[in-house]
């Protein structure tokens, strides 16, 4: 059995899965504590239920985004070694930042060293400003990481009341601006995170739990809670990611289709391809800074069941909540309350809002079907706009290989997979509008924490090598080493990324079996004066995208 | 904000061969510098998908012999395409300005293609200026290529073509393959001076390669009124290239796309991969999304004295004073210039020398009061090992034809297919968008 707990912003959710059932649903409220509302969430699902039957319980918290989100974070600053490229005082970062003579270059090569009179200078800046958490970015550190590793050294020596984190030891992906504000957020949470993983585990001896824990990851996959401590960012903007995959859990394997969940203040829409979440194309960016995170390429929209209808210049408007639907009580007309009118909604007595919604159909001079209608309209024009951007940058993602570009003439999808009270209704409005199949799955209402229960880890290695430098990196892991032995083609190269591959697998408690697939591997000859001189390989592997199993219960189709 | 739009196609499974500077390698370390910078995620550079261009994208300027399937293969076809991706962006207004950073070049072929000359089977720019003019009806299109080998093959293209003008400055072919590019190559009876061509001499650097563009090529540029620029952006005039001898660096090619700014860009040669590629790409990127690249620095430079000689500035300033006083002086009319001969003539030998072909050519442009008139051309490609020798003959009406060149047009085409026993004959009527292909039996 599986225990899936989704922390939102106002309920969270947990389920215990068996194979492929749900055996138990449980909402209760979160509180302002994070830790205690998993542990009540936790008291309450284990009701009836033997800890040792527990297998893994897996969290898709809201920790890290309301760390960052919201800016609890510790002070924090940057040491940033550009060398040549563009100028680094108009990149994007999240805080106070020193730039520093050096420079590496693609090949890892060293171009410039550094002045470490610059670095003290740099310290005593930080230090005047309280800031004592500093992360250090050198470009292309990933390729040679020897700059940022002396500048470590130095602070560590001369400095030990700053605490220090280099950038390549938290992404190893070809973008330092992303690298950079990697090192920063990972720096300025860890202590947050440390005592939040203390919680948990204080509440799991409570109870008496003694199964593994893992956390969900933006990307759709899971990371242990220990190894979580590391790779904190990797656990940010999970909410999305547990409905997704928990819509997917409730449908087919290979379904295509746009996944709409609509609360009561906001909407988030992703897409499934081919029983796969589509993943943003360059990775998350938390308050516009980028990170090195990959995540699911979600669009929020704020508009809801509580989206209330406005006139405004005799004119029909979506407003900002004010409150609750007027039928539970709230200040104003909303979304759930035309939807209750309408009749795709039995959580109050159309009678109730009856009078209101004739009211402001009168006011617009139309009658109340054409103004359902008009609002009905209203709310999806918003929707499909959104669409629209999706579906083309899904599509115009970039291709730098022949085949890729050969190979991507995808359909877009016809079918919309409906979470959340509103979007029910609203499912059948674009059925008839728009002719597509429309999913209300059975257990809609807990999708996150079955998304959540249902979740695997997963690893994406991309792994570069220049046999004439004698060196290599990987992306996710951040591992940087040299060649022991030469790699002569491309099989050893795939052999050896294999090998690296299994090993952070193992670190992250992931099966020697894991399914794994190659997403690219290619050679390229370094010739110098008509000579081979050795060669670069790269090579991508991952683990084969998914969830653990499909629920039996057939999803009720509209 | 301004949008600049981006194709990166480096091509990463395409080559010449395994140890050709046209091979996968040549772009990796500008992949590697533009995605480290973390460029792509300010929203200033939105960047697209490649796509294919239409088989009669390529017919629109080219005469494939036999056929295209015999001189492209996949890579050309997206590298061509890519550019047209962008021009429609551009056109459909979602960006200001587009950089086509992708392989294989196409600035050596020429309208006739029996194989590869300089790296190039398909002309990308000249499949562009094709395509936007058919596609949006544009007339007044611009070409300046600042690639240090001359553009003969966009030359050629457009030699007989008063609505575009076609600018290179090069390394002077006295000294660099392919040997052409002179001053006195100027432009057909029907477009002369509309093919500027401005010979540099080897050493030249920053100074002598912006001053140039200040003093010959902007004010053409700003007399000719184009409706569109687009650059030939090869980088193989950067002091590190191997195949040449000038002294430019990433500053200076920044700065000069940062002046001239061209609507769109299209990566041609340039084979410094580590030493010049990065570093000129980021400077070309940056300048094209107007943000700052002073910090684009060769680690090279410090080490590298690159101030051209006192002689060089003096051959640069001749040159200068040459292009100034004839393009301040009215050039002779079309009349004049075709003389008492209705059908203008020439011959010429052109060498490709990747594959070590030989053609033989004979054009005529056939004068008319109205429009560009026609174009005729008979070209003979010697046989070399494992390739037959072709003889084909071509007629090409412009896009703008008046309908009586139209209607002849056809009656050389059929004349055409009647005499060229054995060999392949060729019509692409650019104003009903046709192309057709014979062979003679
Ligand atoms: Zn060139
Ligand atoms: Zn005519």
């Amino acid at each position: 059995m599986e225990i899936g707990i989704d922390i939102g912003g106002t309920f969270t959710d947990g389920v215990v899965i068996s194979g492929q059932e749900v055996l138990k649903s449980i909402k209760v409220p979160t509180g302002a504590d994070l830790s205690l509302s998993i542990e009540r969430a936790l008291k309450q699902i284990m009701k009836g239920v033997k800890p040792e039957q527990i297998q893994q319980i897996t969290l898709s918290t809201t920790l890290m985004t309301n760390l960052v989100v919201q800016n609890n974070l510790a002070k924090g600053g940057l040491l940033l070694i550009p060398g040549p490229g563009a100028n680094p005082y108009q990149g994007k970062f999240p805080c106070v930042y020193k730039v520093l003579r050096g420079g590496v270059d693609y090949r890892g090569r060293i171009i410039e060293h550094l002045e470490m009179t610059e670095v003290e200078e740099a310290c005593t800046y930080f230090l005047g400003k309280q800031v004592s958490q500093v992360a250090v970015a050198c470009k292309f550190s990933q390729r040679n990481p020897v700059l940022e590793e002396q500048i470590i050294q130095y602070i560590q020596e001369k400095h030990p009341e700053i605490r220090v984190l280099a950038s390549h030891k938290v992404s190893g992906l070809l973008n330092w601006v992303r690298r950079a504000n990697g090192a920063y957020f990972t720096l300025t949470t860890r202590e947050a995170c440390a005592v939040f993983q203390e919680n948990i585990k204080v509440t799991l001896k409570k109870l008496g739990l003694q199964c593994s824990v893992f956390i969900l990851k933006a990307d759709g996959g899971t990371l242990p809670l220990e190894v979580s401590l590391h790779y904190p960012l990797e656990t940010i903007f999970s909410g999305p990611v547990a409905s997704t995959l928990g819509a997917l859990a409730c449908t087919e394997e290979h379904i295509t289709a746009v996944v709409i969940d609509m609360g009561g203040t906001t909407t988030d829409i992703a897409l499934l391809l081919d029983g796969k979440p589509l993943l943003a194309e360059r990775g998350a960016f938390i308050n516009d800074y980028p990170v090195p995170v990959r995540s699911l390429a979600v669009t929020s929209l704020a508009l809801g069941g509580d989206t209330p209808l406005l006139l405004e210049n005799s004119q029909l408007v979506l407003g900002k909540r004010q409150g609750p639907a007027l039928c539970l009580g709230g200040p104003l007309l909303t979304v759930t309350d035309l939807l209750v009118y309408l009749g795709y909604s039995d959580i109050a007595s159309p009678q109730l809002i009856a009078a209101q919604v004739e009211k402001m159909a009168c006011a617009l001079q139309l009658t109340p079907q054409q103004f359902s209608d008009q609002v009905l309209a209203l709310l999806w024009a918003k929707v499909e706009g959104e669409l629209e951007k999706m579906f083309k940058s899904w599509e115009e993602e970039p291709a730098y290989r022949i085949w890729q570009v050969l190979s991507t003439q995808e359909n877009r999808p016809q079918t919309m997979i409906c979470l959340g009270g509103p979007a029910t209704g609203l499912g059948e409005f674009w059925r008839k509008k728009k002719g597509w199949k429309v999913i209300i799955p059975a257990y809609a209402s807990v999708a996150n924490a079955i998304g959540a229960a249902l979740a695997i880890p997963t690893l994406k290695l991309e792994l570069f090598a220049d046999t004439e430098r004698n060196t290599y990196t990987t992306s996710e892991g951040g591992r940087q080493g040299v060649l022991s032995a030469s790699l002569k083609n491309t099989e050893e190269a795939k052999e050896f990324a294999l090998k690296l591959f299994r090993q952070i697998a193992r670190e992250r408690n992931l099966t020697e079996d894991t399914a794994w697939e190659t997403l690219y591997e290619e050679g390229f000859h370094l010739v110098r004066g008509w000579q081979t001189t050795g060669k670069i390989f790269q090579i991508g592997l991952q683990t084969v995208p998914g969830i653990r199993a499909f629920l039996k219960e057939e999803a009720p189709y509209v | 904000m301004s949008k600049t739009g981006l194709v990166f196609f480096p091509a990463f499974d395409w080559a010449i061969s395994p140890t050709h500077p046209e091979r996968e390698e040549r772009l990796l370390y500008t992949r590697d510098q533009i995605f480290e910078e973390g460029i792509l995620d300010q929203g200033r550079i939105i960047e697209y998908k490649p796509r294919l261009a239409a088989e009669k994208d390529i017919q629109r300027v080219h005469f494939c012999v036999p056929d295209l399937a015999a001189q492209t293969t996949t890579a050309h076809f997206i590298s061509a395409g890519s550019a047209l991706k962008l021009g429609d962006a551009l056109m459909a207004g979602e960006i200001n300005n587009g950089f086509s950073l992708v392989r294989p070049p196409g600035h050596h072929a020429m309208r006739v293609v029996h194989g590869n000359r300089g790296f190039c089977n398909i002309n990308n720019e000249a499949i562009l200026v094709e395509y936007l003019r058919k596609k949006y009806g544009l007339r007044k299109i611009a070409i300046v290529d600042t690639d240090v080998h001359h553009g003969d093959g966009t030359q050629d293209i457009f030699y007989h073509d008063p609505d575009v003008l076609f600018i290179s400055l090069h390394q002077d072919g006295r000294t660099l393959y392919p040997g052409t590019g002179f001053v006195d190559e100027a432009g057909g009876p029907g477009a002369y001076l509309k093919n500027i061509n401005i010979p540099l001499p080897p050493g030249t650097s920053d100074e002598g390669f912006l001053k140039v563009w200040r003093e010959i090529i902007s004010p053409l540029l700003q007399s000719f009124h184009p409706e569109l620029i687009l650059n030939s952006a090869g980088q193989d005039n950067h002091f590190t290239d191997p195949l040449a001898n000038m002294q430019v660096s990433a500053q200076g090619y920044a700065r000069l796309t940062e002046e001239l700014k061209p609507h769109l860009a299209v990566l041609e040669g340039g084979y410094a991969i580590e030493t010049a590629l990065p570093y000129v790409n980021m400077g070309i990127l940056l300048a094209l999304a107007g943000q700052d690249y002073s910090w684009v620095i060769e680690p090279q430079l410090q080490k590298q004295q690159i101030k051209q000689s006192a002689e060089v500035s003096r051959y640069v300033d001749k040159l200068i004073t040459y292009w100034q006083k004839i393009l301040s002086q009215l050039p002779p009319s079309k009349e004049e210039l075709y003389g008492q001969t209705s059908i203008y003539t020439n011959q010429r030998s052109i060498y490709y020398d990747t594959e070590n072909i030989r053609e033989q050519q004979q054009e005529y442009l056939h004068y008319c009061p109205d429009c560009l008139g026609l174009y005729q051309v008979i070209s003979q490609s010697d046989r070399t090992s494992g390739r037959p020798g072709y003889l084909i003959e071509g007629i090409s009406i412009p896009i703008y034809a008046c309908s009586a060149c139209h209607e002849k047009g056809y009656q050389l085409w059929e004349e055409a297919k009647k005499k060229r026993k054995g060999h392949f004959c060729y019509l692409q009527d650019k104003k009903e968008d046709r192309y057709l292909v014979h062979k003679v039996i």
